[in-house]
């Protein structure tokens, strides 16, 4: 069967060879070797040691923190709302993303050119930009109960202090990464699949389902990935935009250390939140490293 | 266009000429960490800045923000320490606002410069409303004030029981900001916790902290707390900050809010509230508020420079300078400054100065009014 799903650029027949060589070997280590230190010094290393500090409770090895954490009814709170709030705005703005990919994908001219430039807008606003400019959007008597208001409805309840502030801004913020995944992931797939299935007779939704889907599968992990956790680690939006309780991860374990002066819990928090990250982020590298195996 | 060698020729001798013009004005630059709020920073940067290089000329300062950086300030401090134990230079060399006490082992290893009239001339004009210790200097005071819309509001509250009484009456028409992302909405909830435990603000000090003890005196402002709840805004859903509580008053949404004096007054003045809103004090017990206390690290690169700075910010135009741009009660006696200031700013003078013991107290106020008062959201 001719496997459409290999990405163009992939290793002329020969090429893994060229590394081989004594002195190009050691050149390609020495490039390596700069960001692999910063990688081990500045991150890694750190990791290990804070990790190791969560389980020290003076001097003995013990998992108290752990459990004080996962008791916490308070914390728990925090965590799942994190984690719901991750989920639904991920999923979401991925649902937003993938239509306006499908729809750019079989579109041309001027409309889907500037609809494209929109789509990639939020990319560069900051997060503070679009925090206050949400503030004022949707705030109390903002210019959306405004313009409603003209129109009669009177019933506006701002979203603005409440869980769907933070969505919103997540979806708003979250569509041109995934846009730009997906649209790459959706120029792989060829046109005669997709022709030869409509002269088959199928349907839009058919084509969506038993072409479209199966190939964009990995696209659509990686994008789901790459969101997610920026979500359940972003501070901006939720400290601004957010309720007061509960709070997100990431709010959260800046009080515990700034205004509780508690690092140890915010240690802890930190570690829960990386290893859960990390399970996700495990997925993506999965992905990644299945798709390059397939290229092989 | 530029080849690159004469892009890098222009940029060379531009470099030189910049670095032999600074080198021949000699100017010194003092480090001043600063971790309040957007006013204070603004104020440093576009007003004082200007008028410190006018008055002592080869000096300047350059502001580096900390608000909301870890710890801020304090974090500032303990790397100033570390470098005081390792005789290396601590990069500081004036703390706009600090508190010595809690930066622990500072005191005791000699980290503050000691001040007196003796050095910086002008602390013999200090406010005597200020607590001045030899290693920290008072210059600028702020209290929390209720801060409302009087088109909206025809009888402001003088009571904490009148504000209840109000807020309950108009629902969703109060606010306050959350205690630990800014101080008006901190010495509200101490002001609650005030009016639970007899309106005795002595009930509470920096030794007296003890955790049962304290947790049932602070259940009863809770209690208090819990039931204003569903009556303020968005039922519930405190703003975050100081800023943002004003901005909801600036929109309109809400009628009253606590709101620091300084900030309330610069935004009437400069249009960031409508003209039509007014401050009031409570009269049974006012809400907090205090002095901010700068200190000198007694081991600044430029200790001669940092004693100029903080003589000049006692100075009779600078404070002049704190109350009519940034609306705060100056540091000096007010009789020090033009008769015309005091009658004008007559509502911000204080008559008492509650205060609230940082540490144990501040942590157990802040975490339980998340974990008792906001987590008790009832949303439909």
């Amino acid at each position: 069967m001719l496997d459409i799903t290999k990405p163009s650029g992939g290793l002329a027949p020969g090429q893994t060879q060229r590394t081989g060589h004594g002195f190009q070997a050691l050149a390609g280590l020495a490039l390596v070797a700069l960001p692999v230190g910063l990688l081990v010094t500045l991150i890694l290393w750190p990791t290990v040691r804070m990790v190791t500090a969560t389980v020290l409770v003076d001097g003995t090895l013990s998992p108290e923190r752990y459990f004080a954490f996962f008791n916490d009814a308070y914390t728990m709170a925090n965590l799942r709302y994190t984690l719901e709030m991750g989920l639904v705005s991920a999923l979401a703005a991925l649902g937003i993303s993938f239509g306006l990919a499908l729809y750019l994908r079989f579109s041309a001219g001027r409309i889907a050119t500037m609809i494209h430039g929109l789509s990639l807008f939020p990319l560069f606003v900051p997060s503070i930009i679009i925090s206050y400019a949400l503030v004022r959007f949707l705030g109390p008597n903002g210019l959306l109960q405004l313009m409603l208001e003209q129109v009669g409805f009177t019933q506006y309840r701002t979203p603005y202090l409440t869980p769907v502030g933070p969505f919103l801004a997540f979806v708003w913020e979250n569509i041109p990464l995934p846009v730009l995944v997906l649209s790459a992931g959706l120029s792989q797939v060829s046109d005669h699949a997709v022709e030869a299935a409509r002269d088959l007779g199928a349907k839009a939704p058919r084509i969506l389902w038993e072409i479209l889907l199966p190939q964009m599968r990995r696209s659509l992990l990686i994008a789901f990935a790459l969101i997610f956790m920026g979500i359940i680690g972003a501070f901006t939006v939720p400290y601004m935009l957010g309720p007061p309780a509960p709070e997100m991860m990431s709010v959260f374990m800046q009080r515990t250390l700034g205004n509780l002066h508690d690092p140890a819990s915010a240690q802890v928090q930190a570690v829960v939140l990386m290893v859960i990250s990390s399970i996700v982020g495990g997925f993506y590298i999965a992905t990644m490293v299945k798709s390059s195996a397939g290229a092989r | 266009m530029l080849s690159r060698r004469q892009f890098l020729a222009t940029s060379a001798a531009a470099a030189t000429l910049v670095s032999t013009r600074v080198s021949a004005a000699d100017i010194k630059t003092l480090q001043v960490y600063i971790d309040g709020d957007t006013n204070i920073s603004d104020w440093w940067n576009n007003i004082l800045k200007p008028a410190f290089e006018a008055a002592n000329p080869g000096h300047t300062f350059n502001v580096t923000i900390t608000r909301g950086v870890a710890d801020g300030n304090g974090t500032i401090a303990e790397r100033a320490l570390a470098a005081l134990q390792a005789k290396a230079d601590p990069q500081v060399d004036y703390f706009e606002e600090i508190e010595p006490a809690s930066v622990a082992g500072s005191v005791e290893a000699g980290l503050w410069l000691e001040t007196a009239d003796s050095n910086v001339p002008n602390l013999k004009m200090i406010n005597p409303a200020a607590v001045q210790t030899p290693i920290r200097l008072p210059y600028r005071g702020s209290q929390v004030l209720i801060a409302y819309d009087s088109a909206k509001v025809a009888n402001p509250p003088k009571t904490f029981a009148d504000l209840v009484a109000w807020a309950k009456a108009n629902p969703g028409r109060f606010t306050y900001g959350r205690p630990d992302k800014g101080g008006s909405g901190s010495n509200f909830v101490i002001r609650a916790i005030h009016e639970a435990n007899g309106q005795d603000p002595a009930a509470f000090t920096k030794d007296n902290f003890e955790a049962a003890k304290a947790e049932e005196m602070l259940q009863k402002g809770w209690a208090i707390l819990k039931d204003l709840h569903p009556f303020t805004f968005g039922e519930g859903t405190y703003p975050a900050g100081n800023s943002p509580a004003l901005q909801l008053l600036a929109q309109g949404a809400v009628d009253m809010i606590p709101a620091w004096s300084d900030m309330a007054l610069q935004a009437i003045n400069n249009g960031g509230l409508p003209e039509t809103v007014k401050v009031v004090q409570l009269q049974d017990l006012a809400l907090c508020g205090g002095f901010a206390y700068s200190a000198i690290p007694s081991n600044a690169t430029d200790l001669e420079g940092a004693l100029a700075l903080a003589n000049f910010m006692l100075s009779p135009e600078t404070q002049t300078s704190c109350v009519r741009d940034i609306g705060g009660f100056p540091g000096i006696s007010w009789d020090n400054l033009p008769a015309d200031l005091k009658a004008e700013y007559i509502d911000v003078i204080p008559v008492s100065i509650p205060t609230f013991p940082s540490g144990d107290w501040q942590t157990a106020k802040n975490d339980g009014w998340y974990k008792n008062v906001a987590t008790n959201i009832v949303r439909d």
